[in-house]
């Protein structure tokens, strides 16, 4: 297993963004599809996942509501509003625009 | 509420849940047995509590749970304490309730609109000059005052009044009023007396009233042909025609003539101003005013352009300015002078003032005295506060071991200020609501002694802005008292003194207690004023009311009538007095009676100025008319020269008699013989002119308070009302019933009106003197017992965290009497230093007070000796108990403890 890099401050909401974008999925869920798409780079702390979906959900990024699983149990799953695709949206530029920048100065 | 707090904790369990699950699932596929794979969920997890924590706080209502707590924690720890919780309340809910209550009536009287539609657009219509403008008026009714070097009155003749009102009646409403009158009011059979006032037509609808029932007036009313109408104020509805809905259409007789109630006024309307005492209105060409038998003979004053005695107020059309409505009444005002005036310079130009207020007079007349009692409850407030601050400081202390397990738990310093914020409003919002009731009694109270001869009973009204009022205040009283300790207490959290942990000293504990010093002292120096202020304004009453009038007050019995406006026509009044001066001087336990034209001790006389004829000299003289036993109720006899005779009082008065010192002023023994002039008549009239026969002693006439000189005249039998004075050999009490049949077997529809003795209408004119002497010295004893009860704090608790030291002392071989000097001392000098630090205040108040003070000076040495006596016995006291106890201590008993 590769070193597993902490997240940068600040991009965790970006991450779980793009995670929900892609279909309704609960807390457990987004967990592991960042694990797995970073290729087990990126592993996000529980103690933050957590708050964080709350936080957005209050903001009114995400919504959540109760729902069968697959396998049998309710679980809380999240989805993104309107508001919520467009915040992606801004946060991905800005992300962008960051990481290239950053990747211009260590290039240079 | 509590149904969504649970449901949001279970969805965040499960949530919580389903994670664990699926991660022991992962677990339980990569090949772990079910028991492991849960650990090691959880242990990757890591703390769910926290997390489940964290997520909270995320919540979107996070901060009111918090507040929840909060109020929970901080009712318990409440709970805990109840006697220092109610006593805190208390002194809370009085220093903020007689701060309601002052504000209440300032508010009242200085701020508050009239409860009328867009009161922004009225205007009360003045004028402005210099002096009256004689060559243009021969009488008037109203009122003058000095405004910035002018003379600005609010009298108008009647015809100015119609010109006016239809000559601006493009830019505004002009509706014209006169001041309450006392009438005599006969509804239903019953007499009754009540205040009179007669309006224009218009008046109502400038204003913008409704009637409660029946009609208001109109312009149909502005004419002797209309019928006779009166419109009848909600209070007097309730009051004299009980509230009978038949009432509308009825008679009511007004002095003797027949009028019908054509309306009732809205409940809310209370008049011109807060308390206006008019409870009916009439036409102006109805008005009481217009009766008997003197304007039979000189003339409607409506039809007077040069007799002034209209008030004006206007409801400017919407848009127009002050600015623009002035110059147009100016313009017509000055068409419907009389003459043109000598000089147009000084004559009178129309004036406008903001009229949403109402009249004014009230509001001059009640600032000042408003404003003192204002600032002393404030000062009130601020030491209940003090006390409030050393309480809670003195509770974070007791607390160290709670705050120190706290701290360790992770509560912020933050989380810990709101925390004891939290509990300081829970204190305040307890205060505010207890401070509702005070509010109401001492507002009532006030109302009752502020209301005079020209207005009723000021109430306390419970609305939004009395509930504003005290919200604002409880809310300045938290920042005062609440503030300081949670910042205290939260600021010597830090590391050094966690480790000190719950030792029974702590840093907190020392710089608390020094705070606390501090905190006595200051309220120590607030109450050498407050304690000041009710011993000056107690003998400021006290010495006026021991003062000698000059004769015996107690057995003196006083009430007026009013024949003349109630039937008797002028040949009747002459025998109507006679014979009721005779009837009553039969009945048993009167030994003497008089009449008089003005009531003693109750103004008593009209201002004239005067001269002995032939000189220059003019003396401001009080002139009241009596009978010839008038002046036996009060004196022995005359000091020279001769009483009146019955002789006397037939025809116009011819002669005089003056007060002793008004002769010695004029030359003694020798006045006696010459005449007496009234120095300004009317323009162009001959003076009147008395021939002094006789000379009494002084006495006080008009009210205790002042002496002017008192010249007496024979009173004539055509006056249409009386003061009847009667000495009585036994309580007056015990004679009334008898004096009553007498009255009513003369006349048994005449209503005896203000029956009084001599001795409460001695005291009635002392209302304001009383008011000042009973609040300040309730604000004086509560202050008083603030800082006594907030030393005593300070100085046993000083006193208890001393108690090894002194145990020690005593050990070594000190003397009880020492550990108490020592006490003493120390509580003494917080005390004198407090005492010290108030005077000079006391000097910088004093101005606002001395208007308030008859004979006395702010800075009273005599008072000031008693108030500071008072201030250090209570201090003695206070320090003086923990002393005693303090010295009582049993050394091997302290030593033990340790």
């Amino acid at each position: 297993m590769a070193k597993k890099t902490d997240l940068i401050q600040g991009t965790l909401d970006l991450l779980i963004l793009k995670t929900v974008a892609n279909g309704p999925i609960h807390g457990y869920g987004i967990a592991q599809r960042i694990l797995v798409t970073s290729k087990e780079l990126l592993q996000v702390q529980q103690g933050s996942l957590y708050p964080a979906l709350h936080r957005l959900e209050r903001k009114g990024v995400l919504k959540a509501e109760w729902r069968e699983t697959g396998n049998g149990p309710m679980a809380k799953v999240y989805s993104l509003t309107a508001a919520g695709r467009s915040c992606l949206r801004q946060e991905t530029e800005q992300w962008q625009r960051y990481a290239g920048a950053v990747a211009m100065v260590l290039d240079s | 509420m509590s149904l969504f707090w649970k449901r949001r904790e279970s969805e965040l369990e499960r949530e919580v849940a389903h994670h664990l699950d699926q991660l022991a699932a992962e677990y339980e596929r990569q090949g772990y047995a079910r028991n492991d794979a849960v650990r090691l969920a959880n242990r990757e997890f890591g703390g769910a509590t926290q997390v489940k924590e964290r997520c909270r706080d995320e919540r979107r209502w996070a901060w009111l749970t918090g507040l929840r707590q909060d109020v929970v924690f901080g009712w318990r720890m409440m709970r805990r304490n109840p006697a220092i919780t109610a006593a805190a309340v208390i002194s809370l809910a009085l220093g903020i309730g007689a701060n309601t209550a002052i504000g209440s009536l300032m508010d009242m009287v200085l701020w508050r609109d009239l409860p009328l539609p867009n009161p922004k657009q009225l205007s009360l219509v003045h004028w402005k000059g210099h002096g009256f403008p004689m060559e243009l008026m021969n009488g008037m009714s109203g009122r003058m005052s000095g405004v910035g070097g002018w003379d600005v009155a609010d009298f108008f003749a009647y015809p100015a009044f119609a010109e006016m009102r239809q000559n601006v009646s493009a830019l505004a409403s002009v509706a014209a009023f006169t001041y309450a009158a006392p009438v005599s009011v006969s509804f239903a059979g019953r007499p009754t007396v009540a205040k009179e006032r007669a309006v224009s037509g218009n008046f109502f609808a400038t204003l913008g009233v409704r009637p409660r029932a029946g009609r208001l007036l109109s312009d149909i009313d502005d004419a002797y042909a209309a019928p006779a109408v009166a419109v009848v104020s909600h209070g007097f509805w309730v009051r004299a025609l009980g509230t009978d809905p038949g009432a509308v259409g009825r008679a009511i007789t007004i002095d003797s003539e027949t009028y019908l109630i054509a309306g009732v006024l809205e409940p809310g309307f209370y008049g011109l101003s807060p308390g206006d005492a008019a409870e009916i209105y009439t036409p102006m060409h109805h008005a009481s005013f217009l009766h008997g038998e003197r304007i039979r003979r000189v003339g409607s004053p409506l039809e007077n352009n040069r007799f002034w005695g209209t008030q004006l107020v206007a409801r400017r059309r919407a848009g127009v300015e002050e600015a623009r409505l002035q110059p147009a009444m100016d313009a017509v005002f000055r068409t419907t002078w009389a003459q043109a005036p000598k000089n147009l310079e000084t004559a009178p130009r129309i004036s406008l003032d903001e009229g949403r207020r109402g009249l004014g007079f009230l509001r001059e007349e009640f600032r000042d005295p408003l404003v003192v009692l204002g600032g002393l409850v404030t000062l009130l407030l601020a030491i209940a506060c003090v006390n409030i601050a050393n309480l809670l400081l003195a509770r974070a202390m007791a607390r160290q071991k709670e705050l120190a397990m706290r701290i360790s738990l992770g509560c912020g310093r933050a989380r810990l200020m709101r925390q004891f914020l939290t509990e300081s409003a829970l204190l305040a919002a307890m205060g505010a609501t207890a401070s509702i009731g005070i509010a109401w009694v001492t507002a009532t109270l006030l109302g009752r002694f502020l209301a005079g001869d020209n207005t009723l009973p000021i109430g306390f009204v419970l609305d939004g802005r009395t509930l504003a009022m005290v919200g604002a205040t409880a809310a300045a009283a938290l920042v005062v008292f609440g503030l300081f300790p949670a910042w205290q207490a939260s600021r010597r959290l830090d590391a050094a003194w966690l480790r000190q942990g719950a030792g029974s000293a702590g840093a907190l504990a020392r710089r608390g207690w020094n705070s606390g010093r501090w905190f006595v002292t200051f309220q120590m120096a607030l109450s050498v004023i407050l304690v000041m202020t009710a011993v000056i304004f107690t003998r400021n009453l006290t010495g006026i009311e021991s003062s000698d009038p000059g004769f015996d007050r107690r057995n003196l019995v006083l009430f007026s009538l009013r024949p003349g406006t109630s039937g008797y026509d002028k040949a009747r009044l002459a025998p109507f007095y006679a014979e009721l001066e005779g009837r009553l001087r039969a009945t048993p336990g009167v030994s003497g009676v008089g009449l008089a034209a003005m009531r003693p001790m109750n103004i008593g006389g009209w201002v004239e100025t005067v001269r002995m004829a032939g000189e220059t000299n003019r003396y401001d003289v009080s002139v009241n008319a009596v009978t010839p036993s008038y002046l036996p109720l009060y004196t022995a006899g005359m000091i020279a020269g001769r009483n009146f005779t019955r002789a006397d009082l037939s025809g116009p008065a011819r002669v005089a008699i003056v007060s002793a010192d008004l002769a010695r002023r004029m030359g003694g023994n020798g006045v006696l013989g010459r005449r007496l002039a009234v120095a300004d008549g009317p323009p162009g009239a001959k003076p009147a002119e008395y021939e002094i026969v006789g000379i009494a002693p002084a006495i006080a006439a008009t009210s205790i308070k002042d002496r002017p000189y008192v010249v007496w005249l024979p009173f004539t039998g055509d006056r249409e009302e009386a003061t009847v004075v009667l000495r009585t050999s036994r309580p007056p009490q015990a004679v009334l019933p008898a004096i009553r049949r007498a009255v009513s077997e003369v006349d048994r529809n005449l209503p005896m009106v203000d029956t009084i003795t001599m001795e409460e209408q001695i005291s009635k004119g002392l209302q304001r003197e009383r008011m000042f002497a009973t609040l300040c010295s309730g604000f004086g004893i509560l202050a008083l017992v603030l800082s006594v009860v907030g030393l005593y704090g300070v100085i046993s608790y000083g006193a208890s965290r001393r108690r090894r030291e002194i145990g020690v002392r005593l050990a070594l071989g000190a003397r009880p009497r020492n550990v108490v000097s020592l006490i003493l001392r120390e509580g003494l000098g917080m005390a004198v230093l407090g005492i010290l630090l108030g005077v000079p205040f006391l000097w910088l108040g004093g101005k606002y007070v001395q208007k308030e003070l008859t004979n006395m000076q702010p800075l009273d040495p005599v008072s000031l000796v008693v108030a500071l006596g008072i201030l250090l016995v209570a201090a003695l006291v206070a320090a003086g108990l923990p002393a005693l106890r303090a010295a009582a201590l049993d050394p091997a008993e302290t030593l033990r403890q340790e």
